[in-house]
């Protein structure tokens, strides 16, 4: 048992101790029943994206190989020399889930017309343009799972920690507390045991006298 | 009595015809068709690639080999159409094979944007214009600035100016342009340049054609594809370019309909109408040089046709190693 003082005052904190304990357990039961929810929404909205994703890959792919078996090698590498030179550029903002800061990625679109592209038209074949743009659309969809996935991972982490502070709670600190309550409830019940005894044994010394 | 200029006509078109000999077939194409990428290479060692794929195969392997062994093939190949050439028709084919000179400075500036290793943008290049190996390598070894002060006394400096005041593409375009431009101040005075002259027109036609369609269904405004028009065409004149990109994607392709190269079936697929443009002008190129026999024409045509047999292979090849199907593979071969 820990050192503690089994005074009234004591247990009055405690149990107030006590009720608070309860009260937050609750709430964080409810965060943590929120965050799941939230969790959940996200994992379906995930998978879309991610989907999408795969999809803008395998088709990108497929636009490259046709590119490069039309065009060649050599004429693909030096257009994706030219083009690898504009990096796509995004900011990042923050939002608040349940007080979890998850971040929200504002992408500037990527994907270019024909003639803004880094390369010359005369040059290149309507192939080469439709490699580059589903390449430019994938790396959109990059972007997207990117933001989907940060916010599913701080989800998780929040989930994770309020779960071990609610276990915590419920099956450590509370039923310490109410242990410990319970001890000194029985500590001052004993001390008032022992006082009444100690005078019923002064009265009857006086009353022998 | 044949005159000196037939005389070397007849020479030259005899040594264009034994190399045109060497070509492969249609049915080759389809014998291919049905074979897996190491056959494919394997036929190949029993061609005119056999030399550049022994040669390459120390450094590269799969359809990258085949690539590099095609390009080494292909600027040897026109550096001996150069040098069998005499008198005028080997200025014109000189100045036609130019266009390597112009790809080659675009690849070593993309390079030098990028900050490659020299080796690796020599990858890119194809030695076959009027720049030899050896300069292409010392233009490498210069930086841009350099490169555009080495190039000053050619055709190309006035695009290669615009360097650092116009984004890349358009100084791409102007050096397409440029070289254009070269090719049609030739004087055409004798009937063998006009014909030259017009094949070059014809060809102009066609890029302008694929530009307008390219930037049409992109939804580019008038101005920004008259910018990447080539002027000079046969048909399709600038004048006509403007009025083309005037109108929407639907009226300009119904107002196509009278040009020389609108043969097309459909324009659905916009990558599948180019093709159909190379087949159209490869089949006008043939007719011509029949009707023309002593002159540039079939010359140019062994040109063209070696180009289209090189990038066959080369569709051929990738599409086989990725394992494309053979339908979609023969889809983007220009198979005549």
């Amino acid at each position: 048992m820990p050192e503690v003082q089994p005074t009234r005052m004591e247990l009055i904190k405690l149990r107030r101790r006590i009720r608070m304990a309860i009260r937050g357990h609750a709430l964080l039961k409810m965060k943590r029943d929120g965050l799941i929810m939230e969790f959940r929404e996200l994992l379906e909205e995930a998978k879309t994206v991610i989907g999408k994703m795969v999809e803008n890959y395998k088709k990108a792919q497929q636009k490259l190989l046709i590119a490069m078996a039309v065009d060649g090698y050599t004429a693909l590498r030096s257009i994706a020399l030219a083009c690898c030179q504009v990096q796509p550029s995004f900011t990042v903002k923050k939002k608040s889930i349940m007080g979890v800061v998850v971040p929200v990625i504002k992408r500037e679109k990527v994907a270019r017309k024909a003639v803004e592209k880094p390369y010359g038209i005369l040059s290149t074949s309507i192939r080469v343009d439709e490699a580059v743009t589903a390449y430019e659309e994938l790396v959109d969809s990059i972007l997207e799972v990117a933001e989907i996935e940060t916010t599913i991972r701080r989800l998780l982490e929040e989930i994770e920690r309020t779960k071990r502070r609610v276990n915590a709670l419920e099956y450590r600190v509370i039923p310490r507390m109410q242990e410990l309550a319970k001890f000194i409830a029985f500590k001052l019940e004993e001390m008032d045991r022992e006082n009444i005894i100690r005078l019923k044994k002064l009265k009857t010394k006086r009353m022998k006298k | 009595m044949i005159s000196r200029t037939k005389a070397a006509y007849a020479y030259i078109v005899a040594r264009t015809k034994v190399m045109k000999s060497k070509l492969l077939k249609p049915e080759d194409f389809r014998k291919l068709l049905n074979m897996g990428f190491d056959e494919i290479m394997r036929f190949l060692e029993e061609t005119e690639y056999k030399k550049e794929i022994d040669e390459m195969a120390y450094k590269y392997t799969g359809p990258r080999l085949l690539d590099y062994a095609l390009f080494t093939n292909l600027a040897k190949t026109y550096r001996k159409i150069y040098s069998v050439s005499f008198g005028d028709a080997k200025n014109l084919v000189g100045q036609y094979l130019r266009r390597w000179d112009v790809w080659n400075i675009i690849n070593i500036l993309r390079g030098k944007n990028a900050n490659l290793p020299n080796d690796v943008i020599e990858e890119t290049l194809v030695p076959a214009g009027e720049f030899s190996s050896d300069y292409i390598r010392t233009l490498i070894n210069k930086d841009i600035s350099e490169i555009v002060k080495e190039l000053e006394r050619t055709p190309y400096h006035d695009a290669l100016s615009k360097i650092g005041s116009a984004p890349m593409n358009v100084v791409e375009d102007e050096l397409w342009k440029t070289y254009y431009k070269t090719l049609l101040s030739i004087k055409a005075s004798d009937f063998e340049s006009r014909i030259f002259m017009n094949f070059v027109r014809m060809e102009i036609d066609l890029k302008n054609v694929k530009t307008l369609l390219r930037l049409k269904a992109e939804g580019a405004t008038t101005e920004e594809i008259i910018a990447r028009i080539i002027p000079g065409g046969y048909e399709l004149t600038e004048d006509e370019a403007r009025k083309l990109a005037t109108m929407t994607f639907d009226e300009m392709v119904k107002a196509m309909e009278g040009f020389w190269f609108w043969k097309v079936s459909s324009i659905s697929d916009l990558a599948r109408t180019e093709i159909e443009f190379d087949k159209i002008w490869i089949e006008i190129i043939a007719k011509r040089a029949s009707n023309y026999p002593l002159s540039i024409l079939p010359v140019l045509q062994y040109i063209v046709l070696k180009k289209v047999e090189v990038d066959d292979l080369r569709i051929l090849g990738w599409g086989k190693w990725y394992g494309l199907p053979n339908e979609e593979i023969e889809r983007q071969m220009v198979i005549l």
